[in-house]
């Protein structure tokens, strides 16, 4: 068994002991109603609960690793006078050094990242606004109508006006029914592709994990 | 190539079938179906269905000078030499490093020469010159398409070509410096800018009612998520879930610290958990803001007595399954890494969970592999508007999950709810009064405010909310903690009220500034109108400025000659409409009008109230800055009506552009 093969046969064990673990050790009426079929739940339980510690485990250090890894990267841009990489590393640097010198006070998120991300969200307003105005332009065709039509009836059911109560009806409708179709529609997809990921990571058609 | 190409004999290939793709798995004992069905092959037909001539309109090419379509940028190489044009120190590391790579594959031509054996030249690729109407163009292009070309070129002013230049044997696809099309998106930004501006410096510019007094009717009724908060008692736990960052700060900031608020207000326990890093330190910072509304009395939560942040859920979905499968073991450590004191068994142990979501991933995450694991608890969630589409769904499906409250509409309706209900835990007669005060009431200055009590509610404006009456609690809404606390009995007395106290009244028919300090240098905490009355605290070393107390449990200043000092029983002061401080007789509810300065404009907002001193229940409620409520929710109705208005104005334009088009496109054949 080469080392591809490993991977995959550990993966497969792994992953269903996971399924096994939590598919089944939650349900301890699966097993009968008495008090063994409890017990046997939890310990099917055990493993599943020590692979999932594990795992969240790795993702915390990999999110260390992220944090020196970008350091890394920056220290080097730096080295080549990349001027960005040099106000990235001082931010760090201040955040780190301020965070520390006052016992953890978060002003600074408060003076700099969220309104700095507030506006960057805001920019959105006008750029879909503009955005929206030019359909016409790029697709001025049957679909572009019914686009744009969609977009204004969805506006104007918005707004708090009582002149526009049909309008607001039918914004309504279109909501909770085609919508919520839609929406619907796109969590079962969703749903189906992620059993079908797993399926095919533990089969090895997907090895992601092989590095 | 010794021989020049002929270009009038030149055949194109037949176009050769596709090799067949390797075929794996299960897919290798299916049938192989065609690319496209043998019928459709024949009769030369697409897969793709087409709507009538009718319903089809033509495409509009683009109608900004100089424009081009953009570069097929397809590989590496592709995007290689458009970065080509660009200085070799603003490659991005990975292209410079395939840069480096394609420069060493490259072999200079002395190498070609030693490579390739007893050769003496290198053949090289003749230069192609094309010119407009040259032997390429017209064997390249039929009739109809050169005319498609004139009619371009007609069309954008035969400007592209001219705006382009050559330089090293390449072609520099420039846009020219300005165009004409950048005044339509400036002019469009600055109005959506003035629009969303205007509310907040004159209450003039107002469209649109307020939100509803209630929520809208869900599967589990219209205020069952309030309810249940509500019905809170001191001994419950409430695991309140951060899942938004700080680019949705702007919306769910409000209904993340009324819940807090809410819950904090009933003597629960809220435990703050979260899978986004940042938004612990944005939970933190939202407590922070409730400990300053409150620190007068000295009721700031303490953590790890009052509330708990728990420590950070990395992993996403797995993170989130490992607090349903072990919350036993995350409630026992903060976010600081300390111990918390919290043993739990199981999550089913928390009375509520209160989910802020920012995406809907976030809600469907919670969904899955929280709710699915609980068997008492319910979710009550919370998302931004641009995630509700998705959200609902869940609320909509799952008999665990209640809800959904959406973006900052329903976030005003929640406080109001609260004001309304906790106003009520209140004498009548010092009730909170939430309806603003008239324009010319607050601007003019004219009338006199020692009106009584009574007199201060004024007629609310259309677009204002209706004034909220002092009505009894829900009788559908028992609250446990309230009927039994003594916040009721701690109330003024008779004897408190008549104590004599010393308070000053503005006499100025100017507005008056009451500042931080004792100078004029000192910042301007709000304005106060002739009439306007205030429990004195001390004056400053000369006697020229009195130290005054304002309803909010903060101090001021204000300058001696503009006011009259008098001495008035507390019953006298309030029913002037004055305000007192926790340092006055009573330590109890204060009322008053407030006159916020909001960018220069003296816009009328709500009264304030304050609980008593030492009290356990509304001070945590009623004391949040509301004075950007009313204009924010203008500005979005504002807002919302000129993009309708740019969207539909500038689609008619165009969609008349693509009509005219479509004749010319008629005329010329």
């Amino acid at each position: 068994m080469g080392r591809g093969g490993l991977s995959v046969f550990v993966a497969f064990i792994v992953g269903a002991i996971a399924i096994v673990s939590l598919l089944l050790g939650d349900n301890p009426a699966l097993f009968g109603a008495g008090a063994g079929s409890e017990e046997l739940a939890r310990r099917l339980t055990l493993p599943g609960d020590v692979l999932l510690r594990l795992v969240v485990i790795v993702i915390a250090l990999s999110v260390v690793i992220g944090i020196v890894n970008l350091l890394y990267v920056h220290i080097g841009r730096l080295a080549r006078g990349k001027f960005y990489s040099a106000v990235l590393l001082a931010s760090f640097a201040v955040t780190i050094a301020w965070t520390v010198l006052n016992k953890g006070d978060a002003s600074l998120l408060e003076a700099v990242q969220v309104p700095i991300e507030s506006a960057l969200a805001a920019l959105l307003f006008p750029s879909l606004a503009l955005g929206g105005a030019r359909v016409m332009q790029k697709r001025a065709d049957v679909w572009g109508l019914l686009f744009v039509a969609v977009v204004l009836i969805v506006l104007l059911g918005s707004l708090p006006l009582a002149e526009l109560a049909p309008v607001q009806a039918f914004s309504d409708w279109l909501m909770a029914v085609p919508v919520n179709a839609g929406a619907r529609a796109i969590l079962l997809g969703i749903a189906l592709g992620a059993a079908v990921a797993g399926v095919r990571a533990l089969l090895g058609q997907d090895r992601a994990y092989r590095g | 190539m010794s021989e020049e190409f002929n270009w009038l004999e030149y055949a194109e290939p037949e176009e050769s079938a596709p090799a067949p793709s390797p075929r794996r798995g299960l897919s290798r004992f299916l049938p192989r179906l065609p690319r496209r069905p043998r019928i459709f092959r024949t009769l030369r037909l697409s897969f793709r269905p087409r709507l009538p001539g009718l319903l089809r309109l033509p495409r509009l090419p683009r109608l900004r000078r100089g424009a081009q379509p953009a570069p097929k940028q397809s590989s590496a190489a592709d995007l290689l030499g458009t970065q080509d044009e660009r200085p070799l120190e603003e490659l991005d590391d990975r292209l410079q490093m395939l840069r480096e790579r394609s420069a060493a594959s490259l072999r200079s031509e002395a190498e070609s020469r030693q490579a390739l054996y007893d050769v003496d030249e290198v053949l090289t690729a003749p230069e192609i010159l094309d010119k407009p109407g040259g032997v390429i163009s017209a064997a390249a292009l039929s009739k109809a398409q050169q005319q498609q070309v004139e009619l371009l070129k007609d069309i954008v002013g035969g400007g592209a070509a001219q705006a382009n230049e050559v330089s090293g044997g390449r072609i520099r696809l420039g846009a020219p410096a300005f165009s004409l099309s950048a005044i339509p998106r400036i002019v469009g930004t600055a109005v959506l800018l003035l629009l969303v501006s205007l509310p907040f410096a004159s209450s003039d510019f107002s469209e649109g009612g307020l939100p509803p007094a209630e929520f809208q009717e869900d599967r589990h009724g219209a205020t069952t998520l309030y309810n249940l908060l509500d019905n809170l008692t001191t001994d419950d736990y409430v695991l309140v879930a951060f899942e938004y960052g700080p680019a949705a700060a702007g919306e769910l900031d409000s209904i993340a610290e009324l819940f807090l608020r809410h819950i904090v207000a009933q003597g629960a326990k809220p435990l703050i958990v979260s899978s986004n890093a940042i938004a612990i330190a944005r939970a933190r910072n939202i407590i922070g803001g409730i400990n300053r509304s409150v620190a007068f009395s000295g009721n700031e939560l303490v953590h790890l007595r009052d509330y708990a942040i728990l420590r950070y859920l990395p992993g996403g979905s797995l993170g989130l399954r490992e607090l349903s499968e072990n919350f036993a073991d995350v409630a026992r450590v903060s976010y600081k890494g300390e111990l918390t004191g919290l043993e739990f068994e199981s999550l089913d142990d928390m009375t509520h969970i209160v989910l802020i979501a920012e995406r809907a991933e976030d809600m469907r995450h919670w969904a899955e592999q929280v709710v699915t694991q609980v068997e008492r608890t319910r979710l009550l969630a919370a998302s931004a508007y641009a995630a509700s589409p998705l959200a609902q769904i869940y609320a909509n499906s799952m008999d665990e999950i209640v809800g959904l409250l959406v973006g900052y509409r329903d976030a005003y309706t929640y406080g109001q709810k609260l004001d309304d209900d906790f106003g009520a835990l209140l004498p009548a007669s010092d009730a909170p009064v939430n309806e603003p005060v008239s324009p010319n009431r607050a601007l003019g200055g004219a009338e006199s405010q020692a009106e009584g009590a009574g007199a201060m509610v004024e007629p609310s404006p259309p677009t204002e909310p209706p004034p909220p009456t002092v009505a009894p609690l829900p009788t559908t809404t028992p609250r446990p903690t309230n009927t039994a606390s003594p916040t009721a009995t701690a109330l003024p007395t008779a004897t408190a009220t008549e104590e004599s106290i010393r308070v000053v009244e503005v006499i100025s028919p100017e507005q008056v500034r009451i500042r931080r300090g004792p100078t004029r240098a000192d910042d301007i905490l709000r304005l106060a109108l002739a009439g306007d009355l205030f429990a004195v605290i001390g004056t400053n070393g000369d006697g020229s400025w009195y130290n005054i107390a304002l309803s909010d449990g903060l101090e001021g200043w204000i300058a001696a000659f503009l006011v009259e000092e008098k001495t008035l029983t507390v019953a006298e002061f309030l029913a002037g409409g004055g305000e007192a401080s926790a340092r006055n007789p009573g330590e109890r509810v204060y009322l008053r009008r407030e006159i916020i300065a909001s960018l220069g404009k003296n816009r009328p907002r709500y009264y304030q109230a304050r609980g008593p001193i030492g009290g356990d229940i509304p001070e945590y409620v009623l004391l949040r800055d509301r004075s950007a409520e009313v204009p924010r929710l203008e500005a979005m109705t504002l807002g919302t009506l000129g993009a309708v208005v740019i969207i539909a104005g500038g689609n008619v334009l165009y969609a008349l552009g693509a009509l005219r088009r479509r004749r010319r496109e008629a005329d010329i054949e």
